[in-house]
């Protein structure tokens, strides 16, 4: 009967329950077949016996099956909850992207300041650092701090919503609305996007408009590339942040446990990778006196550790497939 | 037809109770506890067959399987002594429920 493998289609197939199944099917076949004896029609026959069924609750909770255990355990949000997580999420993305571009801003403040210097003939040739490099570098140091504080104020944000990453189920009326917001911001997303890709591709122009010019002109250019890519990134992260909070509460509702754990598996690669880069940064800028070329590690490490997410990505899904 | 919640309590001394003539199988069981009670109750299916789990999960009745003419082959329960000592606790309990509900009964 159809009816029944609907009514047991939520139950796990265990023995118990197929036998369970079959049970009641041979009642209700006996019901069945009885009436029509009596001289009921077929509807009236299948009528009464699915009146008669009772309800499955009552098997489950016989059978020591917790009812519709997949998806109860999810905390259901409410609206107060989305729209404290969207502006959580939207002020985070502020706060990061800022640190991004005041981390970027600091670099270009050291190459500036050191090439200022050196222009104007305090050459750093006479001590290990020129006055330059040490203004240039205090400042970086002051912005990125300023930076970290933000990236972890911004981490600090978020953490309340951390129960989200375990699954959690929305009211339909809030994805309406959800997905309404949504859509009407996907413009503002785009071209901010392609405001970013732009200002990311256009930055070098800096240098080449620099070195047109001479050599001091050149490490100009580097700063002001290293400040418009910022520029990009933040708008990047910005809207990003805005973009995936949506992509978070509409989409990654039921997100698996693979997926979960390949973002964990990114996370921890670009916890090693970008340390790392800034040490090398530190190292060869310190010891070599290679601040003019040494920035080109960030990205680099950026483009690799994109590619790394993407690349893992994709071997994980046809793992799964 | 009384209402399931009423009844809860005693669908599995109902069910006993059937039992205690000799063995016998789903259908005819609810079968006769709508003869009997001229169908003023109506034992679901869900009821009937989730009392006989906990029946037998508690060791009240034991089931097993017999063929019938026409190649069916059904399950049949009979009733245990631990089952015949449970049935006895049941009426014991209900004639005192019976008494304590009694005492707030009366004519308007």
């Amino acid at each position: 009967m159809v009816y029944l493998d609907n009514m047991f289609a939520g139950l796990p197939r265990s023995p118990e329950v197929e036998r369970m199944k079959q049970e009641l099917l041979s009642g209700m076949e006996d019901k069945y077949l009885e009436l029509k004896q009596e001289g009921r029609s077929e509807n009236e026959a299948v009528g009464i016996v699915i009146s008669e069924f009772g309800n499955i609750e009552e098997l489950m909770e016989e059978l020591g099956i917790q009812t519709e255990d997949a998806t109860e355990t999810y905390p259901v949000l409410t609206e107060e909850e989305v729209q404290a997580y969207l502006a959580a999420k939207r002020s985070a993305g502020f706060w990061t992207g800022l640190g991004v571009w005041l981390s970027s801003a600091g670099i270009a403040f050291l190459i500036l300041m050191d090439t200022l210097f050196e222009s104007m003939g305090t050459s750093s040739d006479q001590g290990t650092f020129g006055i330059g490099s040490v203004l240039g570098m205090s400042g970086m140091f002051v912005l990125v701090a300023v930076a970290v504080g933000m990236f972890i104020y911004s981490g600090m944000k978020l953490g309340r919503f951390e129960y989200m990453e375990k699954g959690f189920q929305l009211p339909r009326s809030l994805l309406m609305i959800l997905q309404r917001s949504k859509a009407s911001f996907a413009l503002t997303y785009r071209v901010a996007l392609i405001t970013g890709v732009c200002l990311c591709i256009l930055s070098p122009v800096f240098i080449f408009a620099g070195a047109y010019v001479n050599d001091t002109y050149a490490a100009y250019g580097v700063s002001a590339l290293l400040a418009a890519a910022g520029i990009g990134v933040f708008l990047f992260v910005y809207y990003g942040n805005i973009q995936g909070s949506y992509t978070t509460l509409l989409e990654d509702q039921h997100l698996n446990a693979a997926k979960r754990e390949e973002a964990r598996a990114v996370r921890a690669v670009e916890a090693v990778v970008w340390p790392l880069a800034t040490a090398f940064f530190l190292f060869t800028g310190f010891v070599y006196q290679r601040w003019d070329i040494n920035w080109a590690i960030f990205p680099i490490v950026g483009i690799l550790s994109g590619s790394f997410s993407n690349v893992y990505h994709i071997m994980k899904n046809k793992k799964s497939s | 037809m009384i209402s399931s919640d009423v009844i809860r309590g005693y669908n599995d001394t109902l069910i006993l109770y059937m039992l205690l003539e000799g063995e016998s199988y789903g259908y005819e069981i609810s079968k006769n506890i709508r003869q009997l009670t001229d169908e003023k109750y109506v034992m679901k299916e869900t009821t009937l067959y989730s009392a006989f789990t906990r029946l037998e999960k508690n060791g009240y009745i034991e089931s097993f399987y017999q063929d019938e003419s026409l190649g069916k082959r059904r399950t049949y329960y009979r009733i245990t002594p631990a089952g015949l000592d449970y049935y006895r606790e049941k009426c014991e309990e209900w004639k005192v429920t019976q008494e304590v509900v009694n005492l707030f009964i009366r004519e308007l």
